[in-house]
């Protein structure tokens, strides 16, 4: 469906299905992505980004149409965040993370040898999943930064809208974030 | 000059500082090595986020579920309320009906009220490992329902009808230490209702393979049906069964999985005897449990040797996702089911190599490790049955083979000056030398002397190895020494038969003779073999023994190896002249 993402917003907003198949088209790795760095799993992060998307159906009317991407972001943060309350923290950091190939598959993309020995293959797959338990042992607010800033590109005002809090907040989640990995991320060299 | 911190440096780098203090960081990093260096390795430590950078990719399948879910009717909601109604009253029916038909047994009924009430709160207290003894009734649970004529449930009703499963019967551990992978073999006798029954069978805190769960009946196999596997949206760490029966009552199933987190380790000591011609070989395995689960009174049996089946196995356990993943499709319960045959051939194709019967159940008195051949693997059981509990280690004898023959073997590599002599022990894994029966699994061994009849021992040294398979020579490297003594010395250099090219007169080539003095000093008590290799750097060269002291040897184009025994407490030497051909003599060496 062509159109720009605040007319698709609009169609949505007058009751057209298939415009809101276009939004979650459009959205989707993106929101996905994000939902699976911050649960740190990917299934967890598909029940998330369903539910991401209920809500979104749901309130649609309320948002306006300039500010739906920081909105969505906000809904689908909103949505994590309640995971991590109902679900054990004990289990983001899980090594059972890693069974789930996003490490395996990620670290694919990123080595350069392209066809990787069981050796490199181990390797990646640790340092994937060194990373991912630094991320996920960030506190939720600074990973949620993190993730909207780094991985989403999102600029830290945009952040704050998304967050609902002051860019300064976001920048002082940020620092302390990294400060927080700086320390933890494996060394690759 | 005071440096910037590294809170600073990463907050300039990703512009979290207000504009004045961005510039003074910049202004400090201009004229500052140390801090650029700084920043630059805290960079490099960030760039490590870039590992998570990949987004994963957006299925079709995810898509059509979420359209799905959003457009379901606002009906949802009265559906929800009506469900609620419902189910409050199959409680009572259930409650009822559980009294009623299991009047007799009021300890059963009571814990399926029990259940009613409780079962979310069991589910989470089911996930957290419970102390030994109740582990078996915590981690599994059974549901049953009675809807005989009735088509396939659409999923289980609720968390109502939960009772309590038996305890374990029996479990067979099958250990695959080179895949961390083991195969693990439940026993449980589950009372079924004629028609559709679920068991839910929970994995929380443990490391077992979803992928890899399998139910089979073990008896009525023809009246019983195991239809599908489903794991449930929103529900983690839970798999449910839905079983069709046709017989009522207590039916002996077996659940098999694969986990990881148990291993074992092979360790060995070796004792020479006093003249060191023999050595007593005493093998242990150590099983380590570390996959979040008790085992309690275990079959255990431990595979040696890596075959391509355990390739197989591995791609299992690393499949991408965990369960139904890869060919999922919704089941009829809202869940996923589990539609993957694959695992399930190799699993079938494991057991079949193995050999495994039910029978092999039984317990033994005595505890000792039987081996037979299994194809190109080897399977070590150990007879009885074993207790592991979670985050504990058990050793068990393995191997016994007295005075079996060893060459006690010194070598020296002229290579270079200063070369140590090490010493290694040596002995087949053949009938010959008392062993031969099974091959010896890859481990670390420790190597003891007697020194007299009182059995008093010393340290000699200890090394691994590698699996050895029967009829393979194994050499044990046990250091380097200093009570055998080789000292090669050149007695001699001169070069000869030099050719000229014509007209310039420029050398083309020649030959080097060296004459070599090789001593050797034994300041044991006891005779030793001693091997001295050299490389010769050269594929030119002929070599001349001027004694008959040892044996001389060539290794290949550029070795040569020479042997000898050295008497208790001896010194003796040996001489060889070697000639190389350089240059246009090569052709001479040739002819």
């Amino acid at each position: 469906m062509p159109g720009t993402d605040q007319q698709i917003v609009e169609s949505c907003q007058k009751g057209d299905p298939a415009a809101f198949e276009e939004l979650v088209r459009r959205y989707g790795s993106s929101v996905l992505g994000y939902l699976t760095r911050v649960c740190g799993n990917r299934d967890r992060a598909e029940d998330c980004f369903q539910e991401t998307f209920g809500r979104v159906y749901q309130n649609l009317h309320r948002v306006r149409p300039e500010a739906f991407r920081a909105w969505l972001f906000r809904i689908a943060t909103n949505t994590a965040i309640d995971g991590f309350r109902k679900q054990s923290r004990v289990k983001m950091t899980s090594l059972d993370q890693t069974a789930e190939g996003e490490g395996l598959s990620a670290a694919k993309d990123v080595i350069v040898d392209p066809v990787p020995g069981p050796v490199e293959v181990a390797s990646q797959e640790e340092q994937v999943t060194a990373v991912r338990r630094a991320v996920a042992s960030l506190p939720d607010g600074q990973r949620a930064a993190l993730m909207l800033a780094y991985y989403q590109q999102m600029s830290y005002s945009q952040v704050a809208e998304v967050l609902g809090c002051s860019v300064g907040a976001v920048k002082t989640q940020m620092s302390r974030a990294l400060a927080t990995l700086a320390e933890r991320l494996p060394n690759l060299e | 000059m005071k440096h910037l911190t590294d809170q600073s440096l990463i907050d300039y780098r990703f512009n979290l500082l207000e504009a004045e203090l961005a510039a003074e960081v910049a202004r400090h990093l201009a004229a500052c090595d140390q801090c650029q260096k700084r920043s630059s390795q805290l960079a490099k430590r960030l760039e490590a986020l870039d590992l998570l950078r990949d987004e994963p990719a957006l299925t079709e399948e995810l898509i059509g579920q979420t359209l799905a879910s959003v457009r379901r009717p606002r009906s949802t909601t009265r559906f929800r309320v009506w469900w609620a109604a419902a189910a409050a009253v199959m409680l009572a029916a259930t409650a009822v009906t559980v009294w009623l038909q299991w009047g007799a047994n009021q300890r059963l009924a009571s814990t399926g009220r029990v259940a009613v009430k409780k079962a979310e709160e069991r589910l989470a207290a089911s996930a957290i490992p419970a102390p030994f003894s109740q582990q078996q009734t915590t981690n599994n649970e059974q549901r049953i329902t009675n809807n005989d004529s009735e088509p396939p449930p659409f999923a289980p009703a609720s968390a109502i009808e939960l009772v309590t499963l038996p305890r374990r019967e029996s479990v067979q551990l099958t250990i695959y230490n080179s895949a961390d992978l083991t195969l693990v073999r439940d026993r449980r006798s589950l009372t079924l209702r004629k028609g559709w029954n679920w068991l839910q069978f929970m994995w929380a805190n443990t490391l077992i393979d979803p992928t890899s769960l399998d139910l089979e009946p073990q008896d009525h196999k023809d009246q019983i049906e195991v239809r599908q596997l489903v794991y449930p949206a929103r529900l983690k760490d839970l798999g449910r069964w839905l079983i069709h029966s046709e017989v009522e009552g207590r039916v002996p199933f077996e659940i098999t999985y694969f986990t990881s987190g148990i291993s074992w380790r092979a360790f060995y000591m070796g004792t020479l005897s006093p003249d060191e011609r023999t050595i007593r070989l005493e093998g242990y395995v150590r099983v380590t449990n570390n996959s979040g689960e008790d085992y309690e009174n275990a079959q255990v049996r431990l595979i040696v040797g890596q075959i391509h089946l355990l390739d197989q196995i591995a791609d299992l356990a690393n499949r991408p996702y965990p369960y139904g993943r890869p060919v999922e499709r919704m089941g009829e319960g809202g869940g996923v089911v589990n539609g993957d045959k694959k695992q399930r051939l190799a699993e079938r194709l494991l057991w079949t190599l193995e050999g495994y019967k039910p029978d092999a159940y039984v317990a033994l008195a005595t505890k000792e490790i039987v081996k037979e051949g299994l194809s190109e693997y080897f399977l070590y059981t150990i007879e009885g049955t074993e207790t592991i509990p979670n985050g504990w280690s058990k050793r068990l004898a393995s191997l016994q083979a007295d005075e079996v023959p060893t060459k006690n073997l010194y070598k020296y590599e002229e290579d270079c000056c200063d070369s140590p002599v090490v010493r290694f022990l040596s002995f087949k894994n053949d009938a010959e030398h008392k062993l031969g029966q099974t091959p010896i699994p890859e481990g670390q061994i420790q190597v003891y002397r007697t020194v007299d009849d009182s059995g008093r021992l010393y340290y000699v040294g200890g090394t691994g190895f590698k699996y050895i398979p029967i009829g393979q020579e194994v050499e044990l490297e046990l250091g380097e020494v200093r009570d055998v003594v080789v000292e090669p010395v050149l007695m001699d250099l001169r070069t000869e038969n030099h050719q000229f090219d014509s007209p310039e007169r420029d050398l083309s080539g020649w030959d080097t003779v060296q004459t070599f003095k090789v001593q050797v000093r034994n300041t044991r008590a006891i005779q030793v073999q001693v091997e001295i290799k050299r490389n010769l750097q050269t594929t030119y060269w002929d070599l001349t023994r001027t004694d008959t002291i040892g044996t001389y040897e060539q290794v290949d184009k550029d070795t040569v190896k020479f042997t000898l025994n050295a008497p208790a407490g001896s010194g003796q030497s040996f001489e060889y002249r070697l000639r190389t051909y350089h240059g246009t003599r090569e052709q001479a060496w040739r002819k």
